[in-house]
């Protein structure tokens, strides 16, 4: 459906480099990155608000790297959703319509309106409106004109926790009911996990990992994806085998590899006991926040982070300077 | 309590602009009332009645005249970067920084007697000194407008042109109409350069020097308060007006 061949632009303080993607029909395909990434430029590009410096879009197989946004049929749904304050909510989700001179459109923007909840705002002006009823808006004005794809730059970071996992519920709903096709771009892992058929890791302006979400986040494929996503402990090993070394611990690793390597462990991977465990360690400082607290363990000299919830710190008394056992679930070879 | 002092400082040294300002157009607004059959006089005199149609009829052409060609150079400003652009914005700025007698003189050996005493020659001379308020505001208005929403109406279908005429326009229209009032009232108040360019067909505030010179300061008082009347209550029922569809 959507193929970028080599893309590449330089804008602002921006860039995007070299960026190889496709995404399938219905697919919805969440572009996972840092702020700062080019995410958003990257978007704009598909769009068609920038060409890009060098490299092809593709649509349905029709090349539309040079194509004006207006005639991609794609439609855009920037971080700040960008509702024409001058319309009411009934007139802005009509405006793609009006401009197509498409018939029944009342009826298509009441249908919607009732799809995704907001008949009761359709007379408001959008400065009137919450963050979240704005965010429904949005939605129905870009599905209106029934677009190939829908581009969402960060659709929820400006809405409460609440109000975000529910339009992430509905979203999947929404789906089923109109059929989409989806790219949609955040830093929140949450986000990616729960919508994504697939998942684009991007840093520092290049695609670096494709793949469904479960088999990027347990297989990272290098250093730099494995720390954005979360894996806070990697040291430098030796294998010898089935056998990896770090500091002066020895782990036994299901994959055969020698040499040097890198080894990747998730700090909920990290499992603390006062009873028992593979490795002794020692606790050198505890940081609670909420349910959930970060310890930073030394094994022989090892600096190790694991996480745990606040529950089980109270529960077991451990406290900074205490020996505790330490044992892993697993961990990723780089 | 130090801070109030402070505080009441401040205000006894900007109260005094605004005193400035106020006195005189009270004073004269007062004085004139006393001698209301002047006033009454002066509505009578064809001449005076003459000089204001024409100082209406030339201010508001002129102020068509900075829409029409200053919208979109403020759009250009606004929107677009190319080379020279500051040289562009300097020049937008320089007829402030010129003497209008001056401005007369240039216009004059520009134009030489193409303009001379006519509609022709008041519109260019008031166009002159007063178009850049249209062209500022114009610039400003569009500056304002989030380019996020040009281009999800460009997403949605629309050409350039239509998200120019439904979005971009709608939206800065109450910062280009208030620069279209400053560039009228300063058109109105224009006096130097038109003096030298176009004396007549003789506008209101021509008349003014002309009626004080002859006649002294009773004579002109009259039409120097119609003059007044008509630029407030113009200045103030249009600010008025864009301020209710600012905050619409």
């Amino acid at each position: 459906m959507l193929k970028l061949k080599n893309v590449s632009k330089d804008w602002k303080e921006f860039k995007i480099e070299n960026i190889e993607l496709e995404v399938k029909k219905n697919e919805y395909f969440v572009i996972l990155g840092p702020s700062g990434a080019g995410k958003t430029l990257l978007l704009e590009t598909i769009a068609g608000i920038h060409i890009p410096d060098s490299g092809r879009i593709y649509m349905d197989g029709i090349d539309v790297t040079e194509l004006p946004p207006e005639r991609r049929e794609i439609a855009y749904i920037p971080q700040n959703y960008a509702l024409f304050p001058h319309m009411s909510v009934y007139d802005n989700i009509a405006y793609g319509l009006k401009i197509r001179k498409a018939g029944n459109i009342d009826e298509t923007v009441r249908r919607l309106a009732e799809v995704l909840g907001i008949v009761h705002l359709l007379n408001r002006k959008p400065k009137t409106l919450s963050g979240g009823e704005q965010q429904r808006v949005a939605i129905a004005r870009a599905l209106a004109v029934q677009p190939k794809i829908l581009l969402l730059d960060e659709p929820f970071s400006n809405l409460d926790v609440q109000i975000r996992s529910k339009l992430m519920e509905e979203i999947k709903r929404w789906r089923r009911e109109f059929e989409f096709t989806a790219v949609h771009v955040t830093h929140n892992f949450e986000e990616a996990f729960c919508l994504a058929d697939r998942i684009g890791i991007m840093l520092n302006g290049r695609i670096v990992q494709v793949g469904k979400p479960d088999n990027v986040f347990l297989k990272p494929k290098n250093e730099d994806i494995a720390r954005f996503l979360g894996y806070e402990n990697i040291f430098e090993g030796h294998a010898d085998g089935s056998r990896v070394r770090i500091g002066g611990i020895t782990l036994s690793s299901n994959v055969t590899t020698f040499g040097r390597i890198k080894v990747a462990i998730r700090p909920e991977d990290v499992i603390i006991s006062k009873s028992d465990g593979e490795f002794e360690a020692k606790v050198e400082s505890i940081e609670s926040f909420g349910f959930a607290s970060k310890v930073t363990l030394s094994i022989n000299g090892l600096k190790l982070k694991a996480l745990t919830t606040t529950s089980k710190i109270i529960e077991e008394k451990i406290r900074e300077g205490d020996r505790v056992y330490v044992s892993l679930r697993g961990f990723n070879l780089l | 309590m130090r801070r109030y002092y402070v505080d009441y400082f401040l205000i006894f040294l900007g109260s005094f602009l605004i005193v400035y300002i106020v006195l005189p157009i009270a004073v004269i607004l007062v004085l004139q009332i006393f001698d209301f059959s002047m006033l009454l006089k002066a509505l009578q005199d064809e001449r005076v009645l003459k000089a204001l149609k024409n100082t209406l009829i030339t201010s508001t052409a002129t102020m068509l005249i900075s829409l029409i060609f200053g919208v979109p150079l403020g759009y250009v400003l606004a929107r677009k970067d190319f080379r020279g652009k500051s040289i562009i914005q300097g020049i937008v700025d320089v007829p402030i920084v010129i003497p209008h007698s001056v401005v007369g003189i240039m216009l004059l050996i520009t134009f030489s007697s193409a303009i001379v005493d006519n509609y022709i020659g008041i519109i260019m001379a008031m166009l002159f000194v007063s178009a850049s308020f249209t062209i500022n505001s114009a610039r400003d208005g569009f500056l304002a407008i989030d380019e996020n929403l040009e281009h999800v109406a460009r997403t949605l279908g629309a050409s350039k042109l239509r998200t120019f005429f439904t979005i971009s326009l709608p939206l800065a229209l109450p910062s280009i109409l208030s620069g279209a009032i400053m560039t009228f009232a300063r058109a109105m108040s224009e006096v130097g350069s038109i003096l030298i360019v176009a004396y007549y067909p003789k506008t209101a505030q021509i008349l003014v020097m002309e009626y004080f010179e002859n006649y002294g300061l009773r004579a002109s008082r009259p039409i120097a308060v119609l003059l007044i009347l008509i630029s407030l209550t113009i200045f103030i029922t249009m600010r008025w007006i864009v301020g209710r569809r600012r905050y619409a």
